[in-house]
């Protein structure tokens, strides 16, 4: 079967498909082709994405101990939800993770990643760089558990012998989550640099030459200039981090669960606890859905400020 | 394309600074791994006596013969283990499988489905694209408990196809992530293609996907890499021996420890001997593996 | 070229196919319809109830039991998780604070009638032992198979240096006003950096060596191995029914002057900061390196501390309190905790299930165990084996069982809402032993915790 001849010109470029198609005969185009091609998404899609979304939605209105038939209760876990100075604590928690996370890992990224750009090309470095991001979040978690020990670790051993006291980065409500914060940016920075770095490279030279040229000092340089153009990359690194902070949950589990005195108890790891060891479930689901909620905000906070991804080189 | 200002090489304080930071910076990421060593290689009452050693205290290959299972339960009591053991060729075996099926088929199907949102035309493309995307937003913890009610009412409790199967269709990163690409391949090439009278399977499969090796290649990396490391779910569904992977092995180890005192050398050498693989696959295939993440959809 | 690749490619996942395939298959492992699967949670009492369960198969030969072991922390996960997939093992070793909750979700079996049909003798436990089985609903759910109380593990080269004499340290008084004579032996017992001893002039608190006594964390809501005698002795009940009550008394002021002495321990320099007790060193192992130079804990920890090769740890009795009936001298109390195993409701094995549990609270199985020395049998009758058992070891174990034969002892706090409970004690009180909070404010703790109780009822 021969395919469609009337091609439109070459010129038309995809994304302005979005707009009304001035022929009408391509109104159905290439439907049947793209539900075979969609079909096995479509499914996984449906089953393992739609589906729980929405009972998970269901649940939020119901009592459920997940060894008993759900029971409706209306917005009586809602209700709870605002009184609950656990569930407030988790999203102070958790927004307090976030911003140091994120804060720490996008600085520390630039900074690396301008490290191989400018200093050398050295695959053993972007190798090592990347190391951490390879090892499963729970064994970081480990070791780092290990090493801050509060005393044995070894990383106490060395600030008592630099002369600090030693720190108790688990045991002190007010370091466990920087502590957290932390061990995650450890085990992303390579990674997040590698991604800016790759964006540093999209830059033309022609940039520098003219800014060479003008007598710029390497400082200057970065700021005017390489900083605002890494605008579109940093902003994509942004949004995929950010989503993924919320999630927290592997390394408070393994290390600190949700002590001490609720200082790290983020709201994954409470919504986890009510749902598996208070058989709370219903309530479980009512925050999963008020944290669905804050995140599409987020993220469409976000995606507006996405839409000044076009480049200020055009 | 690097360009460097200071095209005379002189070591200026600057100059110093970087490469200070660099080396300290190489330093903070390799320590930890070394620091697995040591302790792994340590005996594992003597550690609390010795915290400032940097070599192993009192070097034994006990811990890791504890978590391989070829120790005899005094020898493991003696160093402060207990009598648990990593049936590490097992886990092994089913990390594999789980891995490699989930990301053939997720790297595949997301590829179709990222082909008939870039390249295809029919009404409505890029409003269900944007459904897609939205599901990036829904919190795991979300779909991660209906999932698990599911898994069990289909009987595939303790089995893989109960492990892979919620992503082994897609997930919306995957879709988006290939979309991004594909939207980038020159149209040229595809109508010549479609005027010499190939129909859409063909551009897809002859045409499309050699072009896009290097981003399915990445996308493979990661995907392989998530699915190795991914601990809750097969946590919930995957607890029987013959399905268990080596995070969820690693944390069963963990909780077997002795009433009193944690076995950290033998945390520590199961750590390492779950992380291994990785390891392993990274060195072997490190350029690769490095300058594919270059090309994760800056574009 | 295209067709070659291709061709690789299905052979190539044809042969993953096989093995994963076979992987889905061997879910329901086909087991004997007599098989039992048991779980328990303690490493060290794994070889006896190998044990058991090897006897228990010689004795009834349609039977078998298989045993598996996961350690405390995944333990309850693991098991809840069972219970939803419907994989929970048919027997399993439960504990006070968990089975109320159990029962009131019917997961757990009632083994009254089988009690009943099978005439099983519950004269033969230790006193008081068979009733903490007695759920909340009057149903009885799992025959006592040992018990446990507390005492004082002391480093006895540390005391001979302190010269304190063994009779002192098994005469001990204690108030919540200035400790009694219990905290001057604590005192006695510190040293700092310097080899000053708490009651010597120059003492510096701030640079201590060796603390007096030890601690592994704030209690929670039970303080089983931490609080829970002081506040006995001072007269103070957890709630008004012993065990099921429907409020707690934590604002009690015989509670909180009792957590407000205990902290003080740790402003006076005799005990670790918090974030000392708790970080990844446990109170064992520092206790073995010489840190501390009491820790109070349970009997089940006999031979945690017996593999301690560089102290000689001996045992002292806890203190003697302040309250006494009719105006007398008070007397030492501990909590006496015992655990049984509970049959999970949807067992399909429920004979073998419940010849395994009978036979494990018989006395046949309790020598087993007695002789292990691991933990203390329920029955009365296997106690001397165990005695000796002990000594054998270099363990005289009397100060264990005094309360116990005097009647002195209180249960541990069991309740349905026991989850709920611990989640609001256990910040208030991690919130008081760090100093981030005062006593009083448990009193705010508790009425949440009653809250949380009438809510439910």
């Amino acid at each position: 079967m021969t395919a469609t001849t009337n091609a439109p010109p070459i010129s038309r470029r995809s994304h302005g498909d979005r707009k009304a198609l001035p022929k009408r005969r391509r109104s159905l185009g290439d439907l049947r082709i793209a539900m075979i091609f969609l079909a096995p998404a479509t499914l996984g899609f449906v089953v393992f994405y739609i589906w729980p979304t929405l009972r998970g939605a269901y649940l939020s209105f119901t009592e459920y101990s997940l060894l008993s038939a759900p029971r409706f209760n209306g917005l009586a876990n809602y209700e709870r939800m605002v009184q609950d100075s656990f569930f407030w604590n988790a999203l102070v928690v958790t927004v307090e993770y976030v911003v140091i996370n994120i804060g720490v890992q996008t600085v520390l990224a630039v900074g690396i990643a301008m490290l191989m750009y400018r200093l050398t090309t050295s695959i053993t470095v972007r190798a090592v760089v990347l190391l951490p991001y390879l090892v499963a979040n729970v064994v970081v978690a480990l070791v780092w558990y290990w090493m801050l020990d509060f005393q044995v670790g070894i990383v106490n051993q060395l600030l008592t012998w630099i002369g600090i006291d030693p720190v108790a980065f688990f045991g002190d409500s007010h370091w466990a989550i920087p502590t957290i914060a932390g061990i995650n940016v450890w085990r992303h920075m390579g990674y997040t640099a590698l991604l800016v770095f790759a964006g540093l490279q999209t830059i033309p030279s022609y940039v520098y030459e003219a800014a060479e040229v003008d007598g710029s000092t390497e400082w200057k340089t970065f700021w005017r200039i390489t900083l605002p153009l890494l605008r579109p990359v940093l902003v994509m690194v942004l949004v995929v981090t950010m989503i993924g902070s919320f999630q927290i949950f592997d390394t408070v589990a393994v290390t600190t669960q949700g002590g001490p005195i609720n200082a790290s108890r983020v709201i994954y790891y409470y919504i986890y606890e009510r749902a598996f060891t208070r058989f709370d479930f219903g309530y479980a689901s009512a925050m999963a859905m008020v944290l669905f909620a804050i995140l599409a905000f987020v993220s469409l906070l976000q995606l507006r400020l996405l839409r000044a991804k076009e480049s200020d080189l055009a | 394309m690097r360009l460097s200002l200071n095209s005379r090489r002189e070591w200026n304080v600057g100059r110093v600074l970087a490469w200070a930071s660099l080396i300290v910076l190489m330093l903070v990421t390799l320590f930890p791994f070394y620091w697995m060593l040591r302790t792994a290689l340590s005996n594992n009452t003597q550690l609390a006596g010795h915290p400032n050693s940097l070599l192993p205290v009192e070097t034994t290959l006990g811990a890791f013969k504890r978590v391989l299972g070829l120790s005899t339960l005094q020898e493991a009591q003696a160093q402060g283990g207990s009598g648990a053991s990593v049936n590490f060729w097992l886990y092994l075996r089913n990390s594999l499988i789980v891995a490699t099926f989930t990301t053939i088929c997720q790297v595949f199907f997301s590829a179709m489905a990222a082909y008939a949102f870039a390249r295809l035309r029919w009404p409505g493309r890029d409003k269900v694209f944007a459904l897609f995307l939205a599901a990036l937003m829904v919190p795991p913890i979300f779909t991660l408990l209906p999932n698990f009610v599911l898994i069990k009412n289909l009987g595939l409790l303790n089995s893989f196809a109960g492990i892979i199967l919620p992503t082994a269709f897609m997930t919306p990163f995957a879709i988006f992530f290939l979309r991004q690409f594909f939207l980038g391949i020159n149209r040229e090439l595809e109508e010549a293609a479609m005027i010499d009278g190939a129909g859409h399977r063909k551009i897809f499969f002859g045409l499309i996907i050699p072009m896009s090796a290097a981003p399915i290649t990445t996308l493979a990396i990661l995907t392989y890499i998530n699915s190795w490391n991914d601990y809750f779910w097969p946590l919930l569904v995957g607890q029987q021996e013959n399905v268990r992977v080596l995070t969820v092995a690693l944390g069963v180890f963990r909780s077997q420890t002795p009433q009193g005192g944690p076995d950290w050398a033998g945390l520590m050498a199961a750590t390492l001997v779950a992380a291994l693989p990785m390891i392993l696959l990274f060195l072997a295939f490190a350029k690769r593996i490095t300058n594919s993440i270059g090309f994760s959809g800056i574009k | 070229m295209t067709l070659t690749r291709r061709t690789l490619l299905k052979a190539g996942l044809a042969g993953l196919a096989a093995p994963a395939v076979a992987g889905c298959n061997n879910g329901a492992a086909s087991r004997g319809t007599g098989e039992v699967i048991y779980w328990l949670w303690d490493s060290a009492q794994l070889p006896m109830y190998t044990e058991c369960a090897k006897v228990f198969h010689e004795q009834n030969p349609q039977y078998s039991v298989k045993v598996e072991q996961y350690g405390w922390n995944d333990y309850w996960s693991k098991l809840v998780t069972g219970f939803i997939s419907d994989t929970a093992p048919d027997v399993f070793t439960s504990h006070s604070s968990k089975y109320p909750l159990f029962a009131d979700k019917g997961q757990v079996l009632p083994i009254d009638d089988y009690v009943a049909k099978d005439n099983v003798d519950l004269s033969i436990y230790q006193k008081g032992l068979p009733e903490r089985w007695i759920g909340a609903d009057g149903k009885r759910y799992g025959l006592p198979k040992d018990w446990d109380t507390e005492v004082y593990f002391y480093n006895s080269a540390l005391s001979e240096a302190a010269g304190i004499s063994t009779d002192q340290l098994n005469s001990m008084t204690w108030n919540p006003q200035d400790g009694g004579t219990f905290e001057q032996v604590v005192r006695r017992l510190t040293v700092d950096a310097k080899g000053r001893r708490g009651d010597q002039p120059g003492f510096d608190k701030d640079n201590v060596k060796v603390y007096g006594l030890g601690y592994s964390d704030a209690g929670g809501g039970d303080g089983q191995t931490s609080w829970s005698w002081y506040a006995a002795i001072n007269g103070w009940k957890y709630s008004e029914g012993e065990p099921w009550g429907t409020k707690f008394f934590y604002g009690d002021p015989k509670f909180t002057d009792t957590i407000g002495w205990w902290r003080s321990l740790i402003t006076k320099g005799y005990m670790p900061t918090y974030a000392q007790a708790k970080s990844g060193v446990d109170i064992t192992t520092s206790f073995g390196a010489g840190k501390y130079g009491m820790t109070p804990n349970g009997s089940w920890m006999l031979g945690t501390y017996a593999g301690l090769k560089q102290v000689k740890t001996k045992l002292a009795r806890l203190p003697i309190g302040p309250i006494g009936p009719f105006g007398s001298v008070g007397k030492r109390m501990s909590m006496m905790n015992g655990l049984a195993d509970n049959i999970w409701a949807g067992t399909t094995r429920r004979e073998a299930s419940w010849a395994w549990v009978k036979f494990l609270g018989s006395q046949t199985a309790q020598d087993i165990v007695a002789k292990a020395a691991v933990v203390f049998p329920a029955v009365a009758a296997s106690m001397p084996a165990a005695k000796a058992a002990y000594a054998s070891n270099g363990w005289d174990v009397t100060p264990f069982l005094e309360p116990v034969e005097a009647g002195d002892v209180f249960p541990y706090p069991a309740n349905p809402n026991a989850a709920d409970v611990t989640a609001v004690m256990t910040p208030a009180m991690d919130a008081v032993m760090s100093f981030e909070a005062e006593p009083s404010s448990l009193i705010k703790a508790n009425n949440q915790v009653n809250k949380i109780l009438s809510a439910n009822a």
